[in-house]
């Protein structure tokens, strides 16, 4: 069924609907309705050990910033920022040197044979 | 009044929410028999024929029998209906396949795809969790979103690109999921597709490892480390939507790889009696493949997985993006 863009979307997100309408009540009827209250799990320790129960928003991205994009960072301050000339000479060099050789892949691929025809 | 039906077809039934629910228990169950035969273990067995029904009982004693355990922080009204607009969302995305009946075709539908069967299940997921708060919740959370920054991105790409090149040109539809398989068998025997296509498939694998929570990129639930992850306050019927929505996922990506990396049914006419065949045979490929990876390795730890799938994942999907770019 070929349809727009738009109608796509919006057949979608009526499928979606109906579905949640379904799952709902199907999940509502079959689902244990037993509950129980206990004390948030910390390992048997109490609540005072930490500080928030929810975390902050820089806490979520913890492992990515802390851990990946430091790493990033440090290796950019090692090679780059090193304080000598010549390492920095080198590095913009080379990133220069690449952004080069794809300007002149790309003139050869497209620019070239338009200029010839 | 036909295309109605068969939108409410594609929607509960088939592909729909009956039959990716039998999928996904069956993908779990799989993963689980291969897994124990890795590590010499009978695996399940005594449930239904050959322990068939084992991940279906799972399911109903969770959904059931088990109580939710709540703290007086939870809110789980809000986080059953989180997951559960996950599900839908992820069970809408089918209609975009060549499976459904209805398999609506549009330009760019592989965007509306990808937001209903990867972004709002991830994003529901984290959301649910937050809303039963916990220390080791958070650091679940923590953990998946860092892994989500570099995963995501690298799946979006790999699944991008083959329906780019697929239809960049001629009178198929741009950017269609369904229009991009019917030409798979082409992107393989151009050369320079074929070393394209290599790229994003080795990207998919590597991101739908760390989609799926698989080793190694088992870190955002790291069993025993961090007790249970981003779903440690989960139980009962709560964790039985929580795992549903997961497997569903999983199944969902695996049903996407088949169709933009291995073309589907082909060479055979969709939901033709070999057709089917193939597509069974596809599927568990690549069920194999997600088996095999997660049982030889161990679990990074945050960082290691970062830069891993970095290296694995992002940056052949960003080569690929680049080569695809300079196709004329």
């Amino acid at each position: 069924m070929k349809v727009s863009p738009y109608q796509a979307v919006s057949i979608s997100a009526a499928l979606l609907g109906l579905v949640l309408l379904v799952a709902a009540v199907l999940y509502y009827v079959f689902k244990s309705k037993r509950s129980r209250e206990t004390p948030v799990y910390l390992s048997g320790e109490g609540e005072d050990v930490v500080s928030m129960i929810v975390p902050s928003v820089a806490s979520l991205y913890w492992g990515f910033m802390k851990r990946f994009a430091k790493s990033l960072y440090k290796a950019l301050i090692e090679k780059v920022h090193t304080g000598s000339l010549h390492d920095w000479y080198k590095f913009i060099s080379s990133w220069f040197g690449a952004l080069l050789l794809i300007s002149i892949l790309v003139y050869l691929i497209y620019a070239l044979p338009a200029l010839l025809r | 009044m036909i295309d109605l039906v068969k939108a409410i077809i594609s929607a509960l039934l088939f592909p729909g929410l009956l039959f990716i629910t039998a999928l996904a228990l069956f993908t779990q169950y799989l993963v689980r028999k291969l897994s124990a035969r890795y590590q010499r273990r009978m695996g399940p067995s005594y449930v239904g024929p050959f322990g068939l029904l084992q991940t279906f009982y799972d399911f109903w004693k969770l959904l059931r029998v088990k109580e939710v355990v709540i703290t007086k922080y939870s809110m789980v009204r809000a986080s059953e209906l989180l997951l559960l607009i996950g599900l839908s969302s992820a069970v809408a995305s089918l209609v975009f396949l060549p499976l459904s009946p209805l398999n609506i075709r549009s330009e760019f539908d592989v965007l509306v795809f990808f937001y209903l069967a990867s972004v709002m299940p991830l994003a529901m997921l984290i959301m649910a969790s937050l809303a039963m708060p916990g220390p080791y919740t958070s650091l679940g959370v923590s953990r998946l979103l860092s892994m989500a920054t570099i995963s995501e991105p690298a799946l979006f790409a790999s699944i991008l690109v083959p329906v780019y090149l697929a239809t960049r040109s001629g009178p198929r539809l741009f950017m269609s999921i369904a229009e991009s398989s019917a030409m798979v068998p082409e992107l393989w025997s151009n050369p320079v597709t074929a070393v394209i296509m290599a790229l994003c498939f080795v990207a998919y694998i590597v991101s739908l490892q760390a989609r799926a929570l698989y080793q190694p990129f088992n870190i955002p639930e790291a069993e025993q480390e961090i007790i249970a992850g981003f779903e440690t306050e989960f139980s009962g019927p709560l964790l039985a939507l929580a795992r549903l929505l997961h497997d569903v996922d999983l199944s969902i990506s695996l049903l996407l790889g088949v169709y933009v990396f291995l073309g589907g049914p082909l060479p055979f006419r969709h939901l033709s009696p070999l057709g089917v065949v193939m597509l069974t045979v596809k599927y568990l490929v690549l069920v194999a493949i997600v088996a095999y990876i997660k049982n030889v390795m161990g679990r990074y730890r945050i960082e290691q997985g970062l830069v891993q799938a970095f290296k694995y994942s992002l940056v052949p999907a960003a080569l690929a993006v680049v080569l695809a770019m300079l196709l004329p």
